[in-house]
């Protein structure tokens, strides 16, 4: 049974209230201007108009608050403004029809008294209608649409914004934190613009401004400062002159900018105060988790994450909505839980069930498919965790993989503290993580390998930046320098020296735990120490190593973490009970994700209609109200892969097959050489010849089945005969060859040619397998065994006989699962596909497309994607060759489907790339574009204004 | 010419009318802008990049010539060519860069860049330092410097990305690292590179797609604008996810129909003047430059091509394959500048040809810091293979400017006339360089952004002022 809400009538109704609103506005304000002309009984002929001209926009007043009313219960609207703007609308209707009530009275009894009160009311109404007014354009537009174009307005530079916070308070009045605040910010600036001359490694003209009793000591001119007076203080003297003065500062480097001059003057004239660095002025997170009491039940909300909701909601007057329908639910879920989408049939099934609890069944059903589990939740974890199969450092051995290690993980849904226990004390199948990256040569000493390990583990596992502490004691925590080298050295097998912006310090430190409360490292072996790191870490007393997991979780389940920047677990959650109480439960049920996962997709609150949000900063502002989830962009796995279940595969083979096959075929060709060297492969045809000998007897020979896979084109011969060609290299042609090979010698030879017209990768990938009676097997691959020429052969060449002496061995370009195109092929004898649908994006080396699309090259650790799309996103899918490809190959798809029945070919496809029906008007659009009988470049056409659709990019 | 504001206002009123309201303030082309613009002189930039190695004694600063004979002891061998005087009075080039000698009267030599000394000599990670200013690696993605001018500036037509890049194919060897440095960093994918592998090709990129006619592409765009509006999820208020996604789409069907497409067509061209250019693909390349600067683009960067030991990446027949190389950039580079100096586009575009460091036949790295030989040279010159630059030497390499505001005719820095030729006065280092690029383009020097709660500058600590002295 439907509401009133979801006929279309109503929602089509609803949607021309922004049309309507315009006429009351109209109508009543000239009504006024009107009135306005009238008094003092002037220009009695305007009466009549102005009566009719209220009446109108009295009823257009209250047709427009009903309509609104509908527009606001179909959905999409929520919020304070929304509650705002709903009633001032409604207050607005009822007095434009006491206005025009009024107005009748008057003409009747044509009394003064009635003539005013009418008048009266006719103003207040116009109040009305600009506050309805104004509130309704701040939904449209967003609340800042006016506000954020005056100048002062404009964002502020850090030193401006503090600046004028302390403007903004009583000159005696500062706080010893706020005191301590303003010397911190001014000792941040004398590091970055100062230290590089003046600071204990060096001092010029006797300067050190790295301590308290060097900045008050001052250099060989004497003072700096004057506490109490800048305009007398030698610092800000030298800080202002002119930049070609001989004596202004700094001298290397450019000026400090007004606002940073005017930080450090207002230091110096509060007395310039010295923060004591062992004051913790930066807030800074409970270890412990607080486990908080359940709120109670109320209005049915059982969920223990709804009532934590309910409970923040009541706190702060939000309304709970409606959740989304069930189309909107299972796109969400399906995208969330396995990065798929669902299958029309999937679709018509779960709305046809009738029963509570289908939704949690729904979510428990895909989180038990572990492999499309694994394979979708594999790039949160490899984003988190910098890996990936080729990027920096895998060319000097400088960068290991942990993808086989994550595989398993994710399938098996490891505990999270084995996790942690493995990346921190790892076995050799998940070292790669704390190994780092290392580049040849030197590395700045904040970049060492043990730094790096540091670093990451801080950010990806506890949330903490030690990126800043490692150069200098951080500015933006309570982090110290000697902190960031401590736990440095847990991963190092030698005390590290303590280097300050890359100068050493003559210090050695001594390993140990950022939290020292949480455990003491004391071991004398990196090994040991590992393993202490590893205790210390998972331990529950440890909350913040599951308030990040936590929080991460939810900010991919619902756009927006609790925390936010989510590697910045000290800042303040919008409620620390959700957190802390998800944390404490994650722990208590031993710490198994896919239980907090489902936990969070089974409650109410993930179910709410999504939020729109004006701008991306909205969502890291302070200001922000947890609603709903935020609305969010599919990430480049999630399209690719969508794209692939629509149109058929957009790849062709994975970099990491979990199911995978030991063939050891090589990709090879023949060795181009320019002066010597080794270069990539010109246009054109070479030729390759290979010899083998049957292990067996040929009777003896059950099956004989080859692989093979040319860049770009080639002709296969068997013994002289033509047995198969190709020119398409994603496609892996498999062969019977059993009726060709003979006892004994046999002859291989491919014609293969390279396309294009610079000199791009070419390659040949072959493998025969030979199935003898007794079971026992014989291969053969493609390798440096093969002979090959660019030069023409004389007739013959195919055959036994013919003298290739003179070709030469061909070049490998390694293995059949490494790719220098970016995209691999489907090089096995048995395909798995329920292992693998198709080659999901998540499993494929990074190529253009997905980079475009915003898959991060993981050299460093990335724990958001970028959500605004992109100009250069927008061409790659406008006029991109990958794309349109794909779009070609899938359009001839549909059409051997759906050639002869547009109609069909419209719902199926709407049905398969959003999950619903096409409406009216898309069917209309989308069969006159198709015509009859469609060609394919009409349904090239319409598959792609399909994709670029907000409905396809987004999730809703 | 196009400011940011015109493009912005010709956007709003070419959108859907119901999508003009709704442009966020912050779209691709409106940094956020905290600092207040410098005056510029210089609009566009182009760099010219010499990748792989350019030794600086065979190239823009000739020393001592001594020809090949058979037995000739390596370490006498400072330059394998003769010098041959330039358009500047006292100024002289190797041999085989006559043409770029002619327009010297129109730019400047700096003549004592100093490379960064980064341990052991790897040339992607020298050309991610030259590009991005900062040392690998680095704790968070640093942008290269076309990043940061398109992050600052935006396009100048908007019909021509703010950062093309011509000419970097990433199938060749050290392919990761060098996608490592060609990226937009932390600043985001929108201010990244616009690739452009084959110049001659370059039209394919900023048209509809290979086969689509215009009327087919107008079509589809129509439909695509239809089914938006018989979406019955329409208005579901507005997000910025949607609304990007709206606005970079009609971006691309504004670029991909514009008229200014034809800069990208090498076609269009006289026969002549391509012929002059034609030298390979960095002359094409050079030749796609002038097009694209002369519609308005804002920053390209042609590069001869990084490929491990091809190019300027000489580790042996040094002087045979300079020979070549000098035939690759001498032409194109020089009609380059006459090109643009007759069209009067110099003045506003700064040129700017440089490499990631030099070359020496003795001395790896550089005197006192030597690191590890990674070629062997024999003590004496038996065969014509080893007679050229084969070490890599950071000590001493030269940058040519012109136009942007630039002297002509101006010589900056010396090296030593013997081995090793380093630089013996007014060194220059890569902060420098890019401060002064940013100079040019009014981009203030403490231009930066807080990223994950620490400032990140356009150079390291926004240090390294800009070469005054190389301003006219």
């Amino acid at each position: 049974m439907e509401t009133i809400t979801e006929i279309w009538v109503v929602q089509l109704l609803g949607r021309l209230h922004p049309l309507v609103v315009h006429f009351p506005i109209g109508l009543l304000v000239v009504a006024f201007f009107m009135e306005m002309m009238t008094l003092g009984n002037k220009r009695p002929g305007l009466r009549e108009g102005i009566r009719w001209i209220i009446y109108i926009g009295a009823a257009t007043a209250a047709l427009a608050s009903v309509l609104g009313w509908f527009l606001l219960n179909s959905g999409g609207y929520g919020g304070d403004t929304t509650v705002y703007h709903q009633w001032s609308g409604f207050a607005t209707a009822v007095l434009a029809l006491g206005v025009a009530g009024l107005l009748r009275r008057a003409h009747r009894t044509g009394r003064p008294a009635a003539w005013m009160q009418y008048r009266a009311l006719l103003a207040l109404c116009l109040v009305g209608l600009t506050v309805t007014g104004h509130l309704g354009a701040s939904l449209t537009h967003g609340a800042d649409y006016l506000s954020s174009t005056l100048p002062w307005n404009q964002p502020e530079s850090q030193a401006g914004e503090l600046l004028a916070a302390f403007r903004t308070v009583d000159a005696d009045a500062y706080s010893q934190t706020q005191l301590d605040r303003l010397n911190l910010e001014v000792r941040a600036l004398f590091a970055h613009r100062c230290y590089k001359c003046h600071s204990t490694e060096k001092h010029e003209a006797d300067l050190i401004l790295d301590s308290e009793e060097g900045v008050r000591a001052g250099g060989e001119s004497g003072p700096i400062l004057m506490a109490g007076n800048a305009a007398e203080s030698e610092i800000i003297r030298r800080l202002s002159l002119p930049r070609d003065d001989e004596e202004a500062m700094p001298q290397k480097g450019n000026a400090l900018t007004q606002e940073e001059i005017d930080l450090i003057k207002l230091w110096i004239d509060l007395g310039a105060p010295w923060a004591d660095r062992e004051l913790q002025i930066f807030p800074e997170a409970d270890l412990a988790l607080a486990r908080p009491d359940l709120p109670p039940i109320q209005r049915g909300f059982d969920h223990p994450i709804d009532r934590f909701v309910n409970a923040y909601f009541e706190a702060q007057g939000i309304r709970w909505l409606k959740p989304v329908d069930d189309r909107a639910f299972i796109r969400r879920v399906y995208l969330d839980a396995i990065g798929l989408l669902p299958t029309p049939a999937q679709v018509e099934a779960f709305l046809q069930q009738d029963n509570s609890t289908k939704r949690t069944r729904l979510v428990e059903n895909l989180l038990a498919d572990t492999h499309n589990y694994a394979q979708h939740w594999l790039s949160f974890w490899n984003d988190l965790l910098r890996n990936d199969y080729s990027g920096t450092g895998y060319i000097t051995g400088g960068r290991k993989q942990i993808t086989p290690w994550l595989y398993d993980a994710l399938l098996t849904n490891r505990s999270y503290d084995a996790m942690v226990r493995d990346l921190l004390n790892p076995t050799e199948a998940s070292e790669g993580f704390i190994k780092g990256i290392q580049w040849r040569g030197v590395a700045n000493n904040s970049q060492r390998i043990e730094m790096q390990a540091a670093q990451n583990v801080s950010q990806s596992l506890l949330g903490v930046n030690l990126k800043c502490a490692s150069c200098h004691n951080s500015f933006v925590s309570n982090l110290t320098l000697d902190q960031a080298y401590g736990f440095a050295t847990v991963f190092a097998d030698t005390l590290l020296e303590v280097f300050r912006c890359d100068k050493p310090t003559g210090r050695m430190s001594s390993p140990a735990f950022l939290y020292p409360e949480l455990g003491v490292i004391e071991a004398e072996t990196v090994e040991e120490r590992l393993e202490e790191l590893a205790d210390i870490v998972v331990q529950p007393a440890n909350g913040r190593l599951y308030r990040t997991i936590a929080n991460r979780l939810w900010d991919r389940l619902l756009g927006r973490g609790i925390v936010m920047p989510v590697d910045e677990m000290d800042n303040t959650p919008w409620s620390q009970d959700l957190l802390d109480w998800m944390a404490a439960d994650l722990i208590d049920h031993e710490t198994d994700l896919k239980y907090l996962i489902a936990q969070i997709m089974t409650s109410q609150a993930y179910q709410l209609p999504s939020v729109p949000s004006a701008e991306a900063r909205d969502l890291v502002a302070r200001s922000y109200r947890f609603r709903g989830p935020v609305r969010r962009r599919l990430s480049a796995e999630q399209f690719a892969d969508a794209l692939s279940q629509t149109l058929g595969p957009l790849y062709h083979g994975v970099a990491y097959d979990p199911a995978g096959e030991d063939l050891e075929a090589q990709w090879i060709w023949f060795r181009e050489k320019e002066v010597d060297r080794d270069v990539l492969p010109k246009p054109g045809t070479r030729y390759f010849r290979h010899r083998f000998d049957l292990d067996r007897r040929r009777e003896a020979m059950r099956e004989a089945q080859a692989l093979i896979a040319v860049d770009q084109a080639f002709v296969l011969y068997v013994n002289g005969e033509r047995v198969a060609e190709g020119d398409d290299w994603r496609v892996v042609q498999r062969l019977d060859l059993a009726e060709r090979l003979r006892d004994g010698s046999n002859v291989l030879a491919v014609e293969g040619e390279n396309g294009g017209r610079l000199p791009n990768p070419a390659g040949l990938l072959f493998s025969l397998r030979l199935t003898f009676a007794d079971s026992s097997r014989q291969m053969v691959f493609s390798n440096t065994d093969w002979k090959t020429t660019d030069q023409p052969p004389e007739a013959g060449w195919t055959e036994h006989g013919y003298d290739d002496g003179a070709w030469q061995p061909a070049r490998s370009y390694g293995r059949f699962n490494r790719s220098y195109w970016g995209r691999l092929v489907d090089f096995r004898y048995n395909p798995d596909r329920d292992h693998l649908p198709f080659a999901r994006a998540s499993l494929v080396t990074l190529d253009p497309f997905l980079k475009v699309l915003g898959r991060p090259t993981r050299e460093n650790v990335v724990t958001r994607r970028d959500d605004q799309a992109t100009l250069l996103q927008a061409l790659a899918l406008t006029n991109g060759t990958f794309f349109n490809q794909a779009i070609a190959d899938g359009a001839d798809r549909w059409l051997v489907r759906y050639g002869e029945e547009p109609q069909a070919l419209v719902e199926h496809l709407y049905r398969n790339a959003l999950g619903r029906p096409p409406s009216r008007a898309e069917v209309q659009a989308s069969t006159v574009l198709l015509g009859e009988t469609p060609t394919p470049a009409a349904v090239q056409d319409l598959l792609w204004a399909v994709f670029m659709l907000p409905d396809f990019q987004l999730i809703y | 010419m196009t400011t940011r504001r015109d493009f912005l206002k010709q956007m709003r009123a070419a959108s859907l009318a119901a999508m003009a309201a709704s442009i966020p303030a912050a779209s691709f082309l409106s940094g956020c802008r905290r600092e207040p613009r410098l005056p510029a002189t210089a609009d566009s930039v182009v760099l010219l990049w010499m990748a792989g190695g350019m030794a600086h004694t065979e190239t823009f600063d000739p020393k001592r010539f001594t020809p090949f004979e058979t037995g000739l002891e390596s370490k006498r061998i400072l330059s394998t060519f003769p010098a041959v005087p330039t358009a500047v009075d006292g100024l002289s080039f190797s041999e085989g860069l006559e043409a770029i000698g002619q327009v010297m009267d129109r730019g400047t030599i700096i003549r004592s860049y100093r490379a960064a000394d980064l341990g052991f000599i790897l040339h992607s990670r020298h050309q991610y330092h030259w590009h991005t200013c900062y040392e690998p690696p680095q704790p968070v993605q640093a942008p290269h410097l076309g990043a940061w001018i398109a992050k600052e500036l935006g396009p100048i037509n908007p019909a021509i990305p703010p950062f093309i890049d011509i000419g970097q194919r990433f199938t060749v060897g050290e392919a990761e690292e060098l996608k490592a440095f060609h990226t937009a960093g932390f600043l985001g994918s929108e201010y990244g590179p616009f690739l452009i592998p084959d110049p001659s090709s370059g039209l394919e990129s900023v048209r509809p797609p290979v086969g689509m006619t215009a009327e087919r592409f107008e079509r589809r765009h129509e439909l695509y604008r239809d089914l938006i509006e018989g979406s019955p999820l329409g208005e579901h208020g507005s997000d910025y996810q949607k609304e990007s996604l709206l606005r970079s789409m009609e971006q691309a069907y504004r670029l991909l129909r514009a008229p200014e497409a034809r800069a990208f067509d090498l076609g269009d061209e006289p026969k002549e003047r391509y012929d002059i250019y034609n030298t390979g693909r960095f002359g094409l390349g050079c030749l796609l430059a002038r097009r694209l600067v002369q519609q308005g683009a804002r920053f390209i960067s042609v590069t001869t091509e990084y490929e491990p030991f091809l190019g300027w990446d000489t580790h042996e027949n040094g002087h045979t394959r300079l020979v070549r190389m000098k035939q690759l950039i001498d032409r194109p580079v020089a009609q380059l500048i006459k090109d643009l100096d007759e069209s009067d586009h110099l003045d506003r575009t700064l040129i700017v040809l440089a490499s990631e460091f030099s070359r020496d036949m003795i001395q790896e790295g550089r005197p006192n810091a030597g690191v590890r030989d990674q070629v062997e040279v024999p003590d004496t010159v038996q065969d014509m293979k080893y007679y050229g630059m084969h070490r890599h030497f950071t000590d001493g390499c030269s940058i040519l400017l012109f136009g942007g505001g630039i002297k002509r005719g101006f010589v900056y820095g010396q090296t030593a006339d013997e081995r090793p030729c380093s630089t013996i006065g007014d060194p220059v280092y890569i902060d420098q360089i890019h401060q002064t690029i940013y100079h040019a383009l009014g981009i203030p020097p403490e231009t930066h952004y807080e990223i994950e709660g620490r400032p990140f500058y356009t150079t390291p600590d926004g240090l390294g002022g800009p070469l005054l002295d190389v301003f006219a």
